[in-house]
Protein backbone atom coordinates (compact mmCIF):
# COMPACT_ATOMS: atom_id res chain seq x y z
CA UNK A 1 0.00 0.00 0.00
CA UNK A 2 1.60 3.23 -1.01
CA UNK A 3 1.42 6.26 1.16
CA UNK A 4 -1.26 8.04 -0.86
CA UNK A 5 -3.63 5.08 -0.65
CA UNK A 6 -2.89 4.67 3.00
CA UNK A 7 -3.69 8.31 3.55
CA UNK A 8 -6.98 7.97 1.73
CA UNK A 9 -7.92 4.87 3.69
CA UNK A 10 -7.02 6.64 6.90
CA UNK A 11 -9.15 9.62 5.96
CA UNK A 12 -12.08 7.38 5.09
CA UNK A 13 -12.15 5.87 8.61
CA UNK A 14 -14.96 7.05 10.80
CA UNK A 15 -13.88 9.06 13.81
CA UNK A 16 -15.25 7.10 16.73
CA UNK A 17 -14.13 9.55 19.34
CA UNK A 18 -11.77 8.86 22.19
CA UNK A 19 -14.42 7.93 24.74
CA UNK A 20 -14.75 4.33 23.59
CA UNK A 21 -11.07 3.45 23.86
CA UNK A 22 -10.36 1.17 26.83
CA UNK A 23 -8.30 2.87 29.50
CA UNK A 24 -5.54 0.26 29.42
CA UNK A 25 -5.04 0.54 25.69
CA UNK A 26 -5.20 4.30 25.85
CA UNK A 27 -2.52 4.37 28.49
CA UNK A 28 -0.13 2.01 26.76
CA UNK A 29 -0.68 3.98 23.61
CA UNK A 30 0.14 7.23 25.30
CA UNK A 31 3.21 5.59 26.78
CA UNK A 32 4.43 4.86 23.27
CA UNK A 33 4.38 8.58 22.78
CA UNK A 34 1.55 8.83 20.30
CA UNK A 35 -1.37 11.16 20.48
CA UNK A 36 -4.91 9.86 20.74
CA UNK A 37 -6.53 11.51 17.77
CA UNK A 38 -9.79 9.65 17.79
CA UNK A 39 -9.18 7.26 14.91
CA UNK A 40 -10.00 3.89 16.30
CA UNK A 41 -9.97 1.03 13.85
CA UNK A 42 -10.91 -2.50 14.83
CA UNK A 43 -9.86 -2.18 18.44
CA UNK A 44 -6.48 -0.64 17.69
CA UNK A 45 -5.83 3.02 17.89
CA UNK A 46 -4.20 4.53 14.87
CA UNK A 47 -2.32 7.73 14.83
CA UNK A 48 0.41 9.21 12.74
CA UNK A 49 1.10 12.17 14.98
CA UNK A 50 4.00 11.52 17.30
CA UNK A 51 4.77 13.32 20.49
CA UNK A 52 7.61 11.08 21.51
CA UNK A 53 9.76 13.86 22.90
CA UNK A 54 7.04 14.72 25.39
CA UNK A 55 6.49 11.17 26.50
CA UNK A 56 10.19 10.58 27.01
CA UNK A 57 10.42 13.34 29.58
CA UNK A 58 9.99 10.97 32.52
CA UNK A 59 9.48 12.14 35.21
CA UNK A 60 7.56 15.05 33.71
CA UNK A 61 9.23 18.41 33.98
CA UNK A 62 6.59 19.74 36.39
CA UNK A 63 7.43 17.14 39.00
CA UNK A 64 10.69 18.81 40.01
CA UNK A 65 13.20 17.20 42.33
CA UNK A 66 12.38 14.10 44.29
CA UNK A 67 12.20 13.75 47.20
CA UNK A 68 11.47 17.32 48.06
CA UNK A 69 13.01 18.97 51.08
CA UNK A 70 10.87 19.14 53.08
CA UNK A 71 8.70 16.50 51.48
CA UNK A 72 5.32 17.29 53.01
CA UNK A 73 3.08 14.29 53.42
CA UNK A 74 0.15 13.15 55.50
CA UNK A 75 -0.80 9.81 56.99
CA UNK A 76 -4.45 9.18 57.76
CA UNK A 77 -5.13 6.54 60.38
CA UNK A 78 -8.64 6.00 59.13
CA UNK A 79 -10.11 3.78 61.81
CA UNK A 80 -9.45 6.48 64.40
CA UNK A 81 -11.75 8.83 62.51
CA UNK A 82 -15.17 9.37 64.06
CA UNK A 83 -16.40 11.96 61.55
CA UNK A 84 -16.68 14.77 64.09
CA UNK A 85 -15.70 17.04 61.21
CA UNK A 86 -13.66 19.35 63.42
CA UNK A 87 -10.96 19.16 60.74
CA UNK A 88 -13.37 20.39 58.11
CA UNK A 89 -14.51 23.22 60.37
CA UNK A 90 -10.91 24.22 61.08
CA UNK A 91 -10.10 24.11 57.37
CA UNK A 92 -13.09 26.30 56.49
CA UNK A 93 -12.06 28.84 59.14
CA UNK A 94 -8.38 28.87 58.17
CA UNK A 95 -8.68 28.88 54.41
CA UNK A 96 -12.00 30.73 54.02
CA UNK A 97 -13.70 27.87 52.22
CA UNK A 98 -17.23 28.79 51.10
CA UNK A 99 -20.16 26.61 52.20
CA UNK A 100 -20.52 25.05 48.75
CA UNK A 101 -16.83 24.17 48.53
CA UNK A 102 -14.41 21.82 50.25
CA UNK A 103 -10.71 21.31 50.66
CA UNK A 104 -11.12 18.15 52.64
CA UNK A 105 -14.02 15.79 53.05
CA UNK A 106 -14.99 12.74 55.02
CA UNK A 107 -16.56 9.75 53.38
CA UNK A 108 -18.27 6.83 55.01
CA UNK A 109 -18.26 3.21 54.06
CA UNK A 110 -19.40 -0.05 55.53
CA UNK A 111 -16.82 -2.77 55.53
CA UNK A 112 -17.31 -6.37 56.48
CA UNK A 113 -15.70 -7.21 59.79
CA UNK A 114 -15.65 -10.41 61.83
CA UNK A 115 -18.89 -9.41 63.58
CA UNK A 116 -20.86 -8.10 60.65
CA UNK A 117 -20.56 -4.74 58.97
CA UNK A 118 -18.65 -1.93 60.60
CA UNK A 119 -18.70 1.73 59.77
CA UNK A 120 -15.46 3.31 58.65
CA UNK A 121 -14.88 6.96 57.97
CA UNK A 122 -12.35 8.04 55.42
CA UNK A 123 -11.02 11.57 55.37
CA UNK A 124 -9.86 12.66 51.94
CA UNK A 125 -7.89 15.74 50.97
CA UNK A 126 -5.69 16.75 48.05
CA UNK A 127 -3.15 13.94 47.71
CA UNK A 128 -0.40 16.37 46.57
CA UNK A 129 0.49 13.77 43.94
CA UNK A 130 4.03 13.36 42.72
CA UNK A 131 2.68 13.07 39.19
CA UNK A 132 -0.37 15.31 39.52
CA UNK A 133 -2.94 14.84 36.76
CA UNK A 134 -4.40 18.27 37.50
CA UNK A 135 -1.09 20.01 36.80
CA UNK A 136 -0.68 18.09 33.61
CA UNK A 137 -4.03 19.16 32.17
CA UNK A 138 -4.05 22.83 33.19
CA UNK A 139 -3.89 24.89 29.99
CA UNK A 140 -2.69 28.07 31.68
CA UNK A 141 -0.32 26.57 34.28
CA UNK A 142 -2.51 28.00 36.99
CA UNK A 143 -1.87 24.94 39.12
CA UNK A 144 1.71 23.96 39.76
CA UNK A 145 3.74 21.42 41.68
CA UNK A 146 6.01 23.46 43.87
CA UNK A 147 9.59 22.40 43.03
CA UNK A 148 10.72 22.99 46.62
CA UNK A 149 8.04 21.44 48.80
CA UNK A 150 6.11 19.32 46.34
CA UNK A 151 2.84 20.96 47.30
CA UNK A 152 0.36 21.27 44.45
CA UNK A 153 -0.60 24.94 44.51
CA UNK A 154 -3.04 27.18 42.73
CA UNK A 155 -2.18 30.51 41.18
CA UNK A 156 -5.71 31.99 41.21
CA UNK A 157 -4.98 34.91 38.90
CA UNK A 158 -3.87 32.56 36.15
CA UNK A 159 -6.96 30.34 36.44
CA UNK A 160 -9.46 30.77 33.62
CA UNK A 161 -12.06 28.55 35.30
CA UNK A 162 -12.13 25.83 32.64
CA UNK A 163 -12.43 23.21 35.40
CA UNK A 164 -10.38 20.67 33.47
CA UNK A 165 -8.32 20.06 36.61
CA UNK A 166 -11.51 19.24 38.52
CA UNK A 167 -12.23 16.51 36.00
CA UNK A 168 -8.65 15.29 36.02
CA UNK A 169 -8.35 15.01 39.79
CA UNK A 170 -8.78 11.34 40.75
CA UNK A 171 -9.86 12.36 44.26
CA UNK A 172 -12.43 15.07 43.45
CA UNK A 173 -10.60 17.46 45.74
CA UNK A 174 -10.98 20.62 43.67
CA UNK A 175 -13.92 22.98 43.57
CA UNK A 176 -14.65 26.22 41.76
CA UNK A 177 -14.58 29.19 44.09
CA UNK A 178 -17.19 31.61 42.81
CA UNK A 179 -15.80 34.55 44.76
CA UNK A 180 -12.25 34.15 43.54
CA UNK A 181 -13.40 33.06 40.09
CA UNK A 182 -10.79 30.35 40.32
CA UNK A 183 -10.50 26.72 41.27
CA UNK A 184 -9.49 26.22 44.89
CA UNK A 185 -7.89 23.26 46.59
CA UNK A 186 -5.96 22.10 49.63
CA UNK A 187 -2.38 23.35 49.68
CA UNK A 188 -1.46 21.73 53.01
CA UNK A 189 -2.23 25.17 54.51
CA UNK A 190 0.81 26.62 52.72
CA UNK A 191 -0.74 30.06 52.22
CA UNK A 192 -2.40 30.28 55.59
CA UNK A 193 0.08 28.56 57.90
CA UNK A 194 3.22 26.84 56.59
CA UNK A 195 4.56 29.86 54.69
CA UNK A 196 4.11 31.91 57.87
CA UNK A 197 6.21 29.56 59.96
CA UNK A 198 3.49 27.08 60.91
CA UNK A 199 4.54 23.48 61.27
CA UNK A 200 1.25 21.68 60.90
CA UNK A 201 -1.93 21.98 58.89
CA UNK A 202 -5.13 23.29 60.46
CA UNK A 203 -6.94 19.97 60.00
CA UNK A 204 -4.16 17.95 61.64
CA UNK A 205 -4.12 20.36 64.56
CA UNK A 206 -7.89 20.25 65.00
CA UNK A 207 -8.24 16.46 64.92
CA UNK A 208 -9.06 15.22 68.43
CA UNK A 209 -8.49 11.56 67.54
CA UNK A 210 -5.02 11.80 65.99
CA UNK A 211 -6.16 10.66 62.57
CA UNK A 212 -4.18 13.16 60.53
CA UNK A 213 -0.44 12.86 60.95
CA UNK A 214 1.32 15.61 59.05
CA UNK A 215 5.04 15.91 58.53
CA UNK A 216 8.14 15.68 56.41
CA UNK A 217 8.52 12.36 54.60
CA UNK A 218 12.19 13.13 53.89
CA UNK A 219 12.99 13.34 57.60
CA UNK A 220 13.55 9.92 59.25
CA UNK A 221 12.75 11.43 62.65
CA UNK A 222 9.24 12.55 61.66
CA UNK A 223 6.21 10.56 62.66
CA UNK A 224 5.06 10.41 59.07
CA UNK A 225 8.31 8.78 58.00
CA UNK A 226 8.18 6.28 60.85
CA UNK A 227 4.64 5.23 60.00
CA UNK A 228 5.06 5.06 56.23
CA UNK A 229 8.34 3.14 56.38
CA UNK A 230 7.26 0.83 59.21
CA UNK A 231 7.54 -2.66 57.69
CA UNK A 232 4.95 -4.04 60.12
CA UNK A 233 2.27 -1.66 58.96
CA UNK A 234 -0.07 -1.88 56.01
CA UNK A 235 0.00 1.38 54.10
CA UNK A 236 -2.07 2.19 51.07
CA UNK A 237 -2.95 5.09 48.85
CA UNK A 238 -6.23 5.90 47.17
CA UNK A 239 -6.66 4.96 43.54
CA UNK A 240 -3.10 3.81 42.86
CA UNK A 241 -4.12 2.74 39.37
CA UNK A 242 -4.17 6.34 38.19
CA UNK A 243 -0.40 6.45 38.59
CA UNK A 244 -0.54 9.81 40.31
CA UNK A 245 1.75 8.65 43.16
CA UNK A 246 0.06 10.41 46.07
CA UNK A 247 1.74 11.87 49.14
CA UNK A 248 -1.26 11.11 51.33
CA UNK A 249 -1.11 7.66 52.86
CA UNK A 250 -3.70 5.56 54.62
CA UNK A 251 -3.34 3.02 57.37
CA UNK A 252 -5.34 1.57 60.25
CA UNK A 253 -4.59 1.17 63.92
CA UNK A 254 -6.60 -2.04 64.25
CA UNK A 255 -9.18 -0.77 66.73
CA UNK A 256 -11.83 -3.09 65.32
CA UNK B 1 -62.13 27.77 49.22
CA UNK B 2 -64.26 26.28 51.96
CA UNK B 3 -64.67 22.99 50.13
CA UNK B 4 -60.93 22.49 49.83
CA UNK B 5 -60.51 23.15 53.49
CA UNK B 6 -63.06 20.49 54.34
CA UNK B 7 -61.14 17.97 52.28
CA UNK B 8 -58.08 18.47 54.42
CA UNK B 9 -59.77 17.74 57.74
CA UNK B 10 -59.94 13.94 57.36
CA UNK B 11 -56.34 13.98 56.14
CA UNK B 12 -55.13 15.81 59.21
CA UNK B 13 -57.18 13.52 61.44
CA UNK B 14 -55.63 10.51 59.76
CA UNK B 15 -52.14 11.84 60.33
CA UNK B 16 -52.86 12.27 64.00
CA UNK B 17 -54.20 8.76 64.34
CA UNK B 18 -51.32 7.21 62.41
CA UNK B 19 -48.60 8.94 64.37
CA UNK B 20 -50.10 8.62 67.85
CA UNK B 21 -52.18 5.64 68.84
CA UNK B 22 -54.61 6.71 71.56
CA UNK B 23 -54.55 3.49 73.55
CA UNK B 24 -52.40 0.42 74.24
CA UNK B 25 -49.14 2.34 74.61
CA UNK B 26 -48.78 3.18 78.28
CA UNK B 27 -47.26 -0.07 79.55
CA UNK B 28 -44.80 -0.46 76.66
CA UNK B 29 -43.12 2.93 76.82
CA UNK B 30 -40.72 2.26 79.63
CA UNK B 31 -37.72 3.84 77.93
CA UNK B 32 -37.24 6.43 75.19
CA UNK B 33 -37.86 4.85 71.80
CA UNK B 34 -35.78 7.38 69.91
CA UNK B 35 -31.99 7.06 70.18
CA UNK B 36 -30.14 9.74 72.15
CA UNK B 37 -27.59 11.72 70.13
CA UNK B 38 -24.70 13.36 71.97
CA UNK B 39 -23.18 16.29 70.10
CA UNK B 40 -20.72 17.51 72.74
CA UNK B 41 -17.77 17.49 72.95
CA UNK B 42 -17.74 15.95 69.44
CA UNK B 43 -20.44 15.29 66.90
CA UNK B 44 -22.08 12.82 67.07
CA UNK B 45 -22.45 9.81 69.35
CA UNK B 46 -25.49 7.57 69.39
CA UNK B 47 -26.98 5.89 72.41
CA UNK B 48 -29.89 3.58 71.79
CA UNK B 49 -32.00 2.69 74.84
CA UNK B 50 -33.72 -0.04 72.86
CA UNK B 51 -30.49 -1.96 72.26
CA UNK B 52 -29.22 -1.58 75.82
CA UNK B 53 -32.50 -2.73 77.35
CA UNK B 54 -33.55 -5.45 74.94
CA UNK B 55 -30.24 -6.87 73.68
CA UNK B 56 -27.90 -6.12 76.58
CA UNK B 57 -30.61 -6.81 79.16
CA UNK B 58 -30.02 -3.76 81.33
CA UNK B 59 -32.67 -2.34 83.61
CA UNK B 60 -33.25 1.36 84.25
CA UNK B 61 -31.57 1.18 87.69
CA UNK B 62 -28.32 -0.14 86.23
CA UNK B 63 -27.48 3.30 84.85
CA UNK B 64 -30.01 5.76 86.33
CA UNK B 65 -29.28 7.83 88.37
CA UNK B 66 -25.74 6.73 89.27
CA UNK B 67 -24.04 6.75 85.88
CA UNK B 68 -26.37 9.02 83.97
CA UNK B 69 -29.09 11.36 85.16
CA UNK B 70 -32.50 10.66 83.73
CA UNK B 71 -32.69 13.82 81.64
CA UNK B 72 -31.35 14.29 78.14
CA UNK B 73 -28.36 16.61 77.87
CA UNK B 74 -27.22 16.61 81.50
CA UNK B 75 -24.06 14.56 80.90
CA UNK B 76 -23.10 16.77 77.97
CA UNK B 77 -23.06 19.81 80.22
CA UNK B 78 -20.27 18.29 82.32
CA UNK B 79 -16.68 19.35 81.69
CA UNK B 80 -15.35 15.81 81.99
CA UNK B 81 -17.74 14.16 79.54
CA UNK B 82 -14.98 12.91 77.24
CA UNK B 83 -13.07 9.76 76.29
CA UNK B 84 -10.55 10.21 79.11
CA UNK B 85 -13.36 9.95 81.67
CA UNK B 86 -14.71 6.87 79.92
CA UNK B 87 -11.32 5.17 80.19
CA UNK B 88 -11.45 5.92 83.91
CA UNK B 89 -14.74 4.10 84.26
CA UNK B 90 -17.10 7.05 84.21
CA UNK B 91 -20.26 7.43 82.09
CA UNK B 92 -20.33 4.77 79.31
CA UNK B 93 -16.98 3.51 80.61
CA UNK B 94 -18.75 2.00 83.63
CA UNK B 95 -19.64 -0.96 81.41
CA UNK B 96 -17.55 -0.31 78.30
CA UNK B 97 -14.33 -1.43 79.95
CA UNK B 98 -13.52 -4.48 77.86
CA UNK B 99 -15.16 -6.90 80.31
CA UNK B 100 -18.88 -6.15 80.60
CA UNK B 101 -18.95 -4.61 77.15
CA UNK B 102 -16.39 -3.74 74.46
CA UNK B 103 -13.72 -1.32 75.66
CA UNK B 104 -14.15 2.40 75.17
CA UNK B 105 -11.00 2.65 73.08
CA UNK B 106 -12.14 0.02 70.61
CA UNK B 107 -14.78 -0.07 67.89
CA UNK B 108 -15.01 3.72 67.79
CA UNK B 109 -17.56 3.93 65.02
CA UNK B 110 -20.07 1.67 66.76
CA UNK B 111 -21.17 4.67 68.85
CA UNK B 112 -19.52 7.51 66.94
CA UNK B 113 -21.88 7.78 64.01
CA UNK B 114 -20.35 11.11 63.05
CA UNK B 115 -21.91 14.08 61.36
CA UNK B 116 -22.82 11.91 58.39
CA UNK B 117 -24.71 9.41 60.51
CA UNK B 118 -26.40 12.18 62.46
CA UNK B 119 -27.58 13.89 59.29
CA UNK B 120 -28.88 10.58 57.98
CA UNK B 121 -30.90 10.04 61.18
CA UNK B 122 -32.33 13.55 60.89
CA UNK B 123 -33.33 12.89 57.30
CA UNK B 124 -35.05 9.64 58.30
CA UNK B 125 -36.85 11.44 61.12
CA UNK B 126 -38.09 14.09 58.73
CA UNK B 127 -39.31 11.42 56.35
CA UNK B 128 -41.26 9.49 58.97
CA UNK B 129 -42.77 12.58 60.57
CA UNK B 130 -44.32 13.69 57.28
Amino acid sequence: MDLKKFGKWLASLKNEGVDTIPLEERRSFLKMGLKVTGVFAGGTILSVASKLEKAQAIPPAYVGTFPYKPHYAMVLITDRCVDCELCMEACVRTNHVPPYGWRTRIFERKIKGPEGYVRQFMPVLCNQCNIPPCVRVCPTKATVKDPKTGIVKMIPKKCIGCKTCMTACPYDMRYFNEERRAVDKCDFCWESRLSKGGKITACAEACPAGVRIFGDLADPKSKVYQIVYDPARVIWVLRPETGAKPNVFYTIEGLG
Amino acid sequence: MNRWFLLFIPLILFCFLASKPLWGQEDEEEYPQEPIIFTKPVKAVIFDHKFHVEEAGLSCEDCHEDVFEMATGTAEENEDFNMEALYNGKYCGACHDGESAFASDKKCTTCHIGVLGWQRLKRQERKTSH
